[in-house]
């Protein structure tokens, strides 16, 4: 099959699911409080983008969500270049941090909240908080896991320990850290939203737990949708930036 | 030790400092000794070639001479001085080129790499870059990572960040070992005339018997366990070599068979 | 002490002294410092709220309620994920005109679906365990796909030579070689269940060892929320442990590494 007609009939598949689901609800076959039908799904979707409060609601947790994330990831970075390069922190620090990656990011919010309260400003700092761990580790694995090769041919040209963590260590790094990046955003989607659940902060979280609790599927229906879209965004600025700070990769396979 | 027939020793090494002297050497490391009583002079612009079987310590002497190796016992020398620790006129091309460049810069990137090292003025790097990727044959290349070049590329990258650093001496670790055949005849005599050309004391390590005499002007045959000098033989073809003629000339073809019964008998 | 345990607790220093050490100079600074706060707590006071918890059973009816939630998802959306992702895997066709449906589907979050099945079921363990289901079905479809569209094509051209049949070369070379990296796959999914069930606890449901921590924490006892906190980091990395050491078991001597 040529590399056309499978593109076309990837979307024809699409299609036919977002088809079967139409039917599925006409037919009456399941209760639309629980199962909406697409129609009044996505028309509800375009309202509320367009005339209603949904494009706010969706910018306030993104804004939430990055601005946590921007913290969290130069705060990991930070900390984990300054261990990953030192031998001797490493061989310290390392196996306590290992005994915390278990631990959900979502686990951090219930500390968070008994320690800084609910107040509104609170949530941002919550979220950078339980973001950092992911981005942590393995920002402390790419700083330290340097070629001995590289190494030798750094100690041949007489570079001195600066320039040696800038010019290796760095550039070295970045594919973990982008890594831990990424990992990092995911925690950060999950506070947020959670957050947003539990202390009714305005946002996407809040609102569709809403819509929830009040029977009104189509709203909630239309917030999951959003949150895809804004899972989808994450994933796509991530691409971005794998691209823009590691030129090498892209010509491998 | 022996000297092969009765080649004399180098005319001029009696009067002149060798570029790298080993005096009685002898190595531990990990509780082995791999080193012990090795003795020999490189005389300054000579192409010494390095040859033995595995275990005999050929790859750990060039890491005695870049000085981030002690040995245990002796002195090494470079140009008469003892070796305190690496020097920027000591250049060493590694067999693991993939290893050795660094995968996120260009080419040209790799080869700045050393005139950032050097403190080399920003505005005469980009020139010098040109002349030594010209120099190598990778004109037009500079902008490319390591992971688009192939292999030979790989490995004339890597000789052209050793030669930024305008070395004394040049040490070489089986730098072909890794690629085809065609690439290391071609590489084989691009580097012989850029040693040449540059006027540096080339070591050469290779487990490659007909390498080790066609780029050589002496080889050093060492045996194993523990590692030490066995023989030196003076390679006295003509220069500049060629890869048909000279490997047909019955003086090569003498020197294979000498080198070959020594390797035979050390095994 | 013999000889060999010496040198055991020797070997892992960093990993109990460091924690050691930072949990004796916490307990000094708050003791001398006097700090009061609904935040925080006395290591010591945890230490007492743990034992306490296991004494009167509540740490283990709490660990059995969200266990009893990850046995239920997982094995619906494992096994769901898995026999997709193992179809897709062997037919690149039927994969490709899969792909746009799964990349619109993947990135919603299982936290959005939390307030879904909150509609669907009410509040309890029928709840929990279809979100468990809904998050491991995406990684478990994604990376058994992958793990049989990664054998060596070469070992399938071997297949192929012997004349063995289609049926055969799947169940002879294709799974078996995949396998390692499905396990993998598992451990992974198990590890992301755990994840969201206890965030699926924290959000909404009371349940679990997730509402235990959230509803110390709200209820100003610090020291319990602490104290469930450790026991679910333990718990966790006993699962990856645990997990780790069955791969090495099954496929060790075979397959010579672990993913």
């Amino acid at each position: 099959m040529s590399n056309w007609s499978l593109r076309t009939g990837s979307v024809l598949v699409t299609l036919s699911i977002f088809l079967f689901w139409q039917v599925v609800t006409a037919s009456g076959l399941v209760q639309p409080i629980f199962l909406p039908s697409p129609s009044s799904t996505f028309t509800n979707l375009w309202q509320g983008l367009t005339r209603g409060d949904l494009f706010g609601l969706t910018a306030a947790t993104m804004e939430r969500m990055i601005y946590g994330w921007m913290l969290a990831s130069l705060g990991g970075i930070l900390l984990g270049a300054m261990v990953g390069l030192s031998p001797r922190a490493r061989y310290w620090l390392t196996p306590t941090l290992e005994l915390l990656r278990p631990l959900p990011a979502s686990t951090l919010l219930p500390v968070g909240i008994a320690l800084f309260g609910l107040q509104p400003g609170m949530l941002l700092g919550i979220i950078a908080f339980g973001a950092v761990w992911p981005v942590l580790l393995p920002t402390i694995h790419g700083f330290s896991a340097i070629d001995p090769r590289l190494r030798e041919v750094a100690r041949n040209l007489g570079i001195g320990p600066l320039a040696f963590a800038i010019k290796f260590g760095l550039p070295n790094a970045l594919p973990d850290v982008v890594a831990g990046m990424r990992l990092s955003l995911t925690a950060c989607l999950i506070i947020t939203v959670v957050g947003e659940m539990i202390t009714a902060q305005e946002g996407l979280g809040a609102t569709i737990m809403m819509a929830a609790r009040s029977f009104r599927s189509v709203d909630l229906y239309t917030g999951i949708i959003l949150l895809g879209v804004v899972g989808a965004i994450n994933n796509t600025l991530l691409g971005f930036i794998e691209r823009a700070l590691m030129p090498w990769r892209a010509g491998r396979s | 030790m022996n000297h092969v027939g009765s080649f004399p020793a180098r005319a001029n090494e009696a009067s002149a400092t060798p570029a790298i002297a080993f005096d009685d050497i002898r190595l531990e490391l990990g509780g082995k000794c791999i080193i012990d009583g090795l003795s020999f002079a490189v005389a300054p612009g000579e192409f010494a070639c390095i040859v033995g079987p595995s275990g005999c310590g050929k790859t750990t002497l060039l890491r005695l001479v870049t000085g981030l190796l002690s040995p245990s016992r002796g002195e090494v020398r470079r140009f008469g001085d003892a070796v305190q620790g690496p020097s920027r006129d000591v250049a060493i091309v590694f067999q693991d080129y993939g290893r050795a460049l660094l995968p996120w810069r260009t080419a040209a990137g790799n080869i700045a790499l050393a005139f950032e090292a050097m403190n080399t003025p920003r505005h005469e790097r980009a020139e010098r870059i040109a002349v030594l990727l010209d120099k190598v044959g990778l004109t037009g290349h500079g902008n490319k990572y390591p992971a688009q070049l192939s292999g030979g590329m790989q490995q004339r990258v890597q000789i052209a960040r050793c030669l930024a650093q305008q070395p004394r001496i040049l040490l070489m670790d089986e730098p072909f070992g890794a690629l085809d055949a065609l690439t290391r005849q071609d590489l084989q005599d691009e580097i012989a005339g850029l040693i040449r050309d540059s006027g540096a004391t080339a070591l050469f390590v290779t487990h490659d018997l007909d390498e080790a005499i066609y780029l050589g002007d002496r080889v050093f045959a060492l045996e194993a366990n523990p590692g030490r000098l066995a023989e030196i033989i003076d390679v006295g073809l003509a220069r500049p070599r060629n890869q048909l003629q000279t490997r047909e000339h019955p003086e090569f073809l003498r020197l294979r068979h000498v080198l070959f019964d020594h390797v035979q008998k050390t095994h | 002490m013999s000889r060999r345990r010496i040198e055991v607790l020797l070997h892992a220093l960093p990993a109990w002294l460091v924690p050691l050490c930072l949990l004796g100079s916490v307990e000094i600074a708050m003791r001398v410092s006097g700090i009061q706060s609904d935040g925080l707590a006395l290591p010591s006071q945890i230490a007492g709220a743990l034992v306490a918890a296991i004494a009167d059973g509540e740490i283990f009816l709490r660990t059995a309620e969200t266990i009893g939630a990850i046995s239920l998802g997982v094995p619906v959306g494992g096994m769901l994920g898995l026999l997709l992702g193992v179809w897709l895997g062997l037919s690149p066709r039927a994969a490709r005109l899969a792909s746009l449906s799964i990349e619109l589907f993947r990135p919603i979050p299982p936290v959005a679906v939390i307030p879904l099945m909150m509609l669907i079921y009410g509040l309890g363990i029928r709840m929990e365990a279809s979100i468990v289901a809904f998050a491991c079905f995406w990684p478990t479809l994604l990376l058994s796909r992958d793990a049989v569209l990664g054998v060596e094509p070469r070992l399938i051209e071997v297949a192929r030579m012997l004349g063995l049949s289609y049926r055969k070369q799947i169940t002879k070379i294709a799974l078996p070689a995949a396998l390692p990296r499905i396990f993998t796959a598992v451990r992974l999914t198990l590890g992301i269940a755990l994840i969201v069930a206890v965030t699926t606890e924290i959000a909404a449901n009371p349940f679990g060892l997730g509402y235990a921590i959230i509803s110390a924490g709200l209820s100003l006892r610090p020291e319990v929320m602490y104290a469930f906190l450790i026991w679910l980091a333990i718990l966790g990395w006993l699962l990856n442990a645990g997990l780790i050491a069955l791969h090495h078991r099954l496929f060790g001597q075979a397959y010579g590494d672990v993913a």
